[in-house]
């Protein structure tokens, strides 16, 4: 446990080397310090769908984000954004996600989206259920269009669930980490899964519920979630 | 960018008064929401939160008062919108009791949205008058069509002008008059003033029948002073006065009083099949129990069908009340054939739900015989007898035996003058709990067969002895408020002060009730002689012990309560089931729950009112 300590240090590393790009001015903004109260943190919570797992095969085919300041998901920040995989989309992904070629055709390139994306996420701490995919595919597109990693700090709600199952000393079920029985378990309502947005907002909510089982009327260091 | 808050928006489709929104509101609302998840334990609203509207997504909130006491609960889709209200009360701080997640509209957004559209503002409005003002047109909307007895009125049933004649003439000349025109009646006229009427009836039975020379003056076989009704009055108060009076011609006048003409029984028996003129009409000319018993059972039909026809549940009551009136006066007639005139004056009594003109088809029979104070006890075999087949006569018509023995069948009930004095002099003087019980049903009491001037004494004896004796008012105070109207619903139940549950409402207790027994008090309190709940809050507004807000809002909150009794009724007369007062939430929309809830809070202010001024709760 490193808090972002670690990850300004990379941060600024990345600052020095890049040249004049959207994920330099990205890096302008300091992490947040593990040390900080989560209630005067800017949160993004974030999720991909992606035509499958491999980041060096696979592509993403849309974006889903919301912010939470002040421990409030702000609904006006969300933002959804299909694109165009220029590749027909596998089927056994197509069942998950339902996303259509059609649909797919009428998406916008990841290089027009990108800049947005690192604009909202910058100096901001990311929220993501299994967050590995959304580190591999933004980092494999950062690389390949600004040529430098992708680093944030991140909450990652399903390794949160995990831990708390397993203080509890519960056997878990793979299906048990799943975002939508993460979500049964806390009683949050039902949503439907694997649209981009509606799953940023799902992790979103989760990470409420996971914060609020720390003292709301005293400071949470961010430590606690990384 | 393709935003789309599917599930937010879907949430917000189905709760009102978002779902009252148009398309194009709703479509931008949810990006102007926030988030935010409390967990169980927690105050409510939060320290520091900005002012918005918090919409309960899942969980449950709880309010209660500085005492303890349970005031509000709220569930998945309610809201809270105190923290965007005008007039900042001393706000109650809730309780988060299960976790909860919210979304937040800030007031700003609320604000904006109620200009744009006063549908949703209403909603919004803390005036609970407006709202449920609102809420009695749609329900009654929602039942019948604008062609009925309520919304037409009664100028408009007019087929052609009137048709006079003056007294002096003789009765072969009006005859001759009327068959000429083809009329069922005449209206007599003397220098302009109507001052009878004279009916194909009157014809037949003090003319040919009775052999009177048809060459004498009209004036002798008509009926002299005859009521009118005004023309804008709805269609129904005629049909009211028909039943009451056993009448079939009613001549129209307008608001100068000016004759405009007559409507006929028919003439409303046209705006529809079923009505209480023809049953009144059965009834009066029934000739045994079983003729009379068979007519009676078309009221539960006739309750449903007079609200299919959007009449109002005041109107429903009174046209019921009209016809058991008729009931109980012929099958007292019947008793007198049998029996022989009665050994001295009696007034026949009814008491309760009928002497308020508040009768449903399912309400009990409650009444009481005042017998002149020549009576002896050996005429008491004449009265039990007659009591007796009243009794068993409305019994065998649908009105059930009083299950308190609240009728004259009863020794007790059925006694002088003196010793009726005597009672409400005990009860007046004595409140004790069995009296302030008899108070409640024979305060209410009305005069409708024999001598209506032996009643009428004993009532204004009565009235002037309750008139500022505040210790049996505030006795009565303390009797009325033990039924309580519930705070609201909770998902599927109804929430009552205790914080328990109860899965059906018992609207006739929690609602009704509570209304009727504070206008009495009222009307005791203020030496009003009228008996109906709506007639009594408007005397007590009259007479200066009622606000003017005070009286409209229990006259609305009583309006949208019985309503909603009578159209559950309706329902179940439909569905084949027997009729009753226990409402499920279920059987509630949304909105019918959120109004009823309103009616609920006005029942409950008035009746705080009331503690507070006779102190009640002092003696209780």
């Amino acid at each position: 446990m490193f808090g972002t300590w670690g990850l300004n240090l990379q941060r600024r590393r990345l600052l020095a080397k890049l040249p004049d790009n959207p994920l330099r001015d990205y890096y302008r903004q300091a992490f947040p310090s593990a040390g900080c109260d989560c209630r005067s943190i800017e949160f993004v919570a974030l999720d991909l769908e992606t035509t499958g797992l491999d980041p060096e095969r696979d592509v993403i085919l849309s974006i889903g984000l919301v912010t939470i300041r002040g421990l409030a998901i702000e609904l006006g920040s969300a933002e959804h954004h299909l694109l165009c995989p220029h590749c027909p989309i596998p089927e056994q992904s197509a069942v998950i996600h339902c996303i259509t070629d059609d649909q797919a055709a009428k998406g916008k390139d990841l290089a027009e989206v990108l800049p947005g994306l690192l604009a909202q996420l910058s100096g901001k701490v990311m929220i993501a259920h299994y967050a590995a995919v959304e580190m591999q595919f933004l980092d494999r597109a950062c690389r390949k269009l600004y040529g430098g990693g992708f680093v944030i700090p991140v909450v990652d709600t399903q390794r949160i669930a995990k831990r708390s199952l397993e203080r509890r000393n519960q056997v878990i079920r793979g299906r048990d980490l799943r975002l939508a029985e993460c979500r049964r378990r806390l009683g949050l309502p039902h949503y439907r899964m694997h649209n981009a947005l509606s799953d940023a907002l799902a992790s979103g909510e989760l990470f409420l519920v996971q914060l609020a089982q720390y003292d709301c009327n005293k400071k949470v260091a961010l430590k606690h979630f990384l | 960018m393709d935003v789309e808050l599917i599930e937010i928006h879907e949430f917000l489709l189905a709760h009102p008064p978002f779902e009252h929104l148009p398309e194009s509101a709703l479509n931008a609302l949810p990006t102007q929401l926030s988030v935010r998840y409390l967990r169980r334990g927690q105050v409510f609203p939060p320290d520091n939160s900005a002012e918005q509207l918090w919409l309960l997504r899942t969980g449950a909130v709880e309010f209660r008062d500085p005492a303890g006491e349970l005031i509000e609960r709220l569930s998945e889709g309610e809201h809270y919108a105190a923290p965007c209200s005008d007039t900042p009360k001393l706000a109650t701080r809730g309780k988060v009791i299960e976790d909860s997640l919210f979304y937040l509209l800030p007031c700003a957004a609320l604000q904006a949205l109620c200009q744009q559209y006063p549908d949703f503002q209403r909603h919004f409005e803390h005036d609970l008058r407006a709202r449920l003002q609102q809420a009695i047109q749609q329900l009654q909307q929602s039942h019948g069509s604008s062609h009925n007895l309520m919304h037409v009125e009664a100028g408009r049933l007019i087929k052609r002008a009137p048709i006079t004649i003056a007294p002096d003439k003789s009765i072969r000349e009006a005859a001759t008059l009327m068959s000429e025109q083809s009329a069922s009646s005449l209206l007599v006229l003397e220098q302009g003033k109507l001052i009878g009427i004279l009916t194909d009836r009157d014809l037949r039975q003090r003319c040919i029948a009775a052999g009177v020379d048809v060459s004498q003056a009209l004036s002798q076989i008509m009926s002299p002073d005859p009521d009118t009704l005004e023309s804008h009055a709805p269609a129904f108060e005629a049909l009211i006065l028909m039943t009451r009076r056993h009448i079939h011609h009613l001549p129209i006048v307008d608001s100068a009083g000016i004759l405009q003409g007559v409507i006929t029984a028919s003439d409303i028996l046209h705006q529809h099949n079923l009505n209480t003129v023809t049953l009144a009409s059965t009834i009066r000319h029934s000739q045994d129990l079983a003729s009379l018993a068979s007519a009676c059972k078309q009221l539960p039909e006739l309750q449903a069908q007079l609200i299919n026809n959007g009449l109002s549940a005041d109107q429903l009551t009174q046209a019921l009340s009209a016809v058991s009136d008729g009931l109980t006066q012929r099958l007292l007639e019947l008793a007198e054939q049998q029996l022989g005139p009665a050994p001295v004056p009696y007034a026949w009594l009814c008491c309760g739900s009928q002497a308020r003109r508040e009768q449903t088809a399912v309400s009990d029979q409650d009444h009481a015989l005042l017998l002149d104070d020549a009576f002896q006890p050996e005429h008491d075999a004449y009265f039990a007898a007659l009591a007796r087949f009243v009794s068993d006569g409305l019994d065998a018509c649908g009105f059930v035996y009083c299950p308190g023995d609240s009728m004259a069948s009863n020794p007790r009930w059925r006694q002088p003058r003196r010793v009726w004095r005597g009672y409400f002099e005990q009860w007046i003087k004595q409140p004790e709990p069995m009296a302030l019980m008899y108070a409640s049903i024979f305060f209410d009491m009305r005069a409708i067969h024999g001598e209506p001037a032996l009643f009428r004494s004993l009532q204004q004896e009565v009235l002037q002895r309750c008139q500022g004796n505040t210790i049996f008012l505030s006795h009565l105070v303390g009797n009325a408020l033990k039924y309580r109207p519930p705070l609201g619903f909770f998902r599927q139940f109804v929430l009552i002060h205790d914080g328990e549950h109860k899965d059906t409402l018992d609207i006739k207790h929690c609602g009704l009730i509570p209304v009727v027994d504070l206008a009495r008090i009222y009307a005791l309190s203020a030496g009003i002689t009228a008996t109906n709940t709506r007639e009594r809050l408007k005397a007590a507004e009259a007479a200066g012990v009622l606000s003017h807000d005070g009286a409209q809002d229990l006259l609305h909150a009583l309006e949208f309560i019985a309503t909603l009794r009578a159209r559950h009724q309706a329902e179940q007369h439909l569905a084949g089931l027997p009729m009753d007062n226990y409402l499920a939430p279920d059987q509630l929309s949304r909105p019918e729950r959120a109004q009823l809830k309103d009616a609920f809070a006005i029942i409950s202010t008035m009746q705080q009112a009331m503690e507070l001024h006779y102190q009640s709760s002092r003696l209780r």
